[in-house]
């Protein structure tokens, strides 16, 4: 729907530069085929700066901002997204709730991306598309978002740029997949496994549980599912579990910091020890 | 309340060596590293204030991260100035460190901030780390860590004078500003500056004083062999490492 030109504007307002949206690169990855990778373990502008050129280096897509479970809110959101800004990193923001509010809210204060945890049912699935995207699509509110200062088309532009993602995450989900798969405007359907695993009765560290016969079964049958629909599907893994999902036809991981900055204090600490 | 003991200050008075790790700006950042730190026996923390945003507005945060895991928060501040040594132990510091100290007086300059009378001139204060601790201002020196940097040409030509000033704990000897004050910027590995380093480390030692030093993990031995006691270490490497090592299996598949 195009924008109505405002033919009061003073003229000295014609000098705003023109900005171009940011491209969102982990949605073009996801659909030219190719694998997108976030990482999560940054919760200040700074130390996503620093990580910014390793990012770069190594062909990394995101940084997950984690607001379901840690401090990332509207008040610290600005910051964080703009920090991937600068690096042309996708900040992917996880909330807390499946609230067509919090959806606009959070890609207003410039998230590129939402990733919605516990959505069970096509309408739940239907909520978050509500939220995020703009009429005749969904509801979201029409505020010129941060990510569209000086956009001129932004809300053109905004639900094509802007990347959808439901946890499937829940045996009740996996009973309504199929419902939930035909849901439009959804990009990724990300199986995440400590849920899962909770809600088949095995409470767990969550790369543990994935290995549980049962979990492992039926997370794969709804890679495979997902797959068959024509959907990209997600998921969470360090380096030990990359081939399966992989395999499993993944095209969108979370992976952690926790593991590198673990694994290096290791290596380094050895060496102190050993000299 | 006791005081919290100064984990990095009591590995040294062990004769043991201290790891200090740089790269964390936000206090929940520290909280998830607390228990790797303390899995593989880290010391403390760097909290970096002469170059990046930590500062008094920032530290009550970062330091309690760090005492909810025992990890000494040592913090380089930006000037050799009395008040902002005793405003950042205040804040929660538990080790400051001052760049650039290039005499004897400036060495001394940092103990008059950072110690009580009589050694210093300490300002009088409930610092946070003092909370509920009712002799807080007779054991604070004990616990308190001072470190200096020697990271000029004239430090080292100084070295002898500034070796002589008490209640400094670690000497610590950093190559990129001392490779730039010899016309070497950029050239850290330049003979010249390895070999006047190695000399300034060496007469630490012989003075028996404690040395620091910055590095990765290739340089641990070089400088453990020159006795370094206290190592400062940065999570940049680490993160690099983590991210190539996934990245080359996602690139392989």
């Amino acid at each position: 729907m195009p924008v109505q030109k405002d033919r009061t504007t003073p003229h000295h307002r014609k000098a705003i530069h023109e900005m171009q949206l940011r491209p969102n690169r982990v949605k073009e990855k996801i659909y030219a085929g190719e694998v997108a990778v976030s990482v999560v373990g940054f919760t200040h502008p700074d130390d996503i700066d620093v990580f910014g050129p390793i990012a770069q280096a190594n062909g990394i897509d995101a940084v997950w901002l984690e607001g379901e479970h840690a401090g990332v809110d509207h008040a610290n959101l600005g910051n964080l997204t703009r920090a991937c800004d600068l690096w042309g990193l996708t900040p992917v923001v996880r909330i807390n709730e499946n609230s067509q509010g919090l959806i606009y809210r959070t890609l207003d204060c410039g998230a590129q991306a939402i990733a919605v945890p516990h959505v069970n049912t096509a309408e739940e699935a239907q909520n978050v598309v509500l939220g995020g995207k703009f009429p005749p699509i969904g509801r979201r509110g029409n505020y010129a978002s941060r990510q569209g200062h000086g956009v001129p088309n932004y809300m053109e532009l905004a639900d094509d740029h802007s990347l959808l993602i439901v946890f499937i995450e829940d045996i009740i989900a996996y009973q309504n997949l199929d419902e939930i798969l035909e849901v439009e405007n959804i990009d990724i359907f990300f199986v995440a496994p400590g849920d899962f695993a909770a809600s088949m009765g095995h409470k767990g560290i969550w790369d543990q549980v994935a290995n549980i016969p049962e979990v492992a079964e039926t997370m794969e049958d709804t890679f495979h599912r997902i797959h068959a629909a024509g959907k990209i599907a997600g998921a969470t893994c360090g380096k030990a579990g990359l081939q399966r999902y992989l395999d499993l036809g993944a095209k969108f991981f979370l992976t952690t910091t926790q593991e590198w900055i673990n694994d290096g204090a290791a290596n380094f600490m050895d060496i102190v020890k050993n000299h | 309340m006791q005081l919290r003991p100064n984990r990095a200050k009591d590995k040294l008075a062990a004769g043991e060596v201290a790891i200090v790790v740089g790269g964390m700006s936000d206090p929940d950042a520290i909280d998830a590293f607390g228990p790797i730190a303390n899995a593989n026996d880290i010391a403390g923390m760097w909290l970096e204030g002469e170059h990046a945003g930590v500062d008094a507005s920032t530290l009550g945060n970062l330091t309690r991260a760090c005492d909810l895991w025992g990890i000494s928060p040592v913090v380089r501040i930006n000037e050799n100035s009395q008040g902002l040594i005793y405003r950042t132990l205040d804040c929660g510091a538990q080790g400051i460190v001052v760049p650039h100290v290039n005499t004897a007086a400036e060495a001394r300059n940092v103990v008059d901030g950072g110690k009580f009378p009589p050694i210093g001139k300490r300002g009088a204060y409930t610092s946070r780390q003092g909370h509920g601790v009712s002799n807080y201002m007779n054991i604070a020196d004990d616990y308190s860590l001072l470190v200096i940097l020697i990271e000029d040409i004239i430090a080292y030509q100084n070295l002898d004078e500034i070796l002589e000033v008490d209640q400094i704990d670690v000497f610590f000897v950093a190559p990129s500003d001392f490779a730039a004050s010899m016309g070497h910027t950029g050239d850290i590995n330049h003979p010249e500056v390895v070999e006047t380093m190695n000399d300034a480390f060496r007469r630490i030692e012989a003075a028996g004083r404690n040395s620091g030093a910055t590095c990765g993990q290739a340089e641990i031995p070089r400088y453990l062999d020159l006795g370094a006691k206290f190592l400062l270490t940065s999570i940049g490497p680490w993160l690099s490492n983590g991210a190539a090592s996934f990245m080359d299996d996602v690139k392989n598949h």
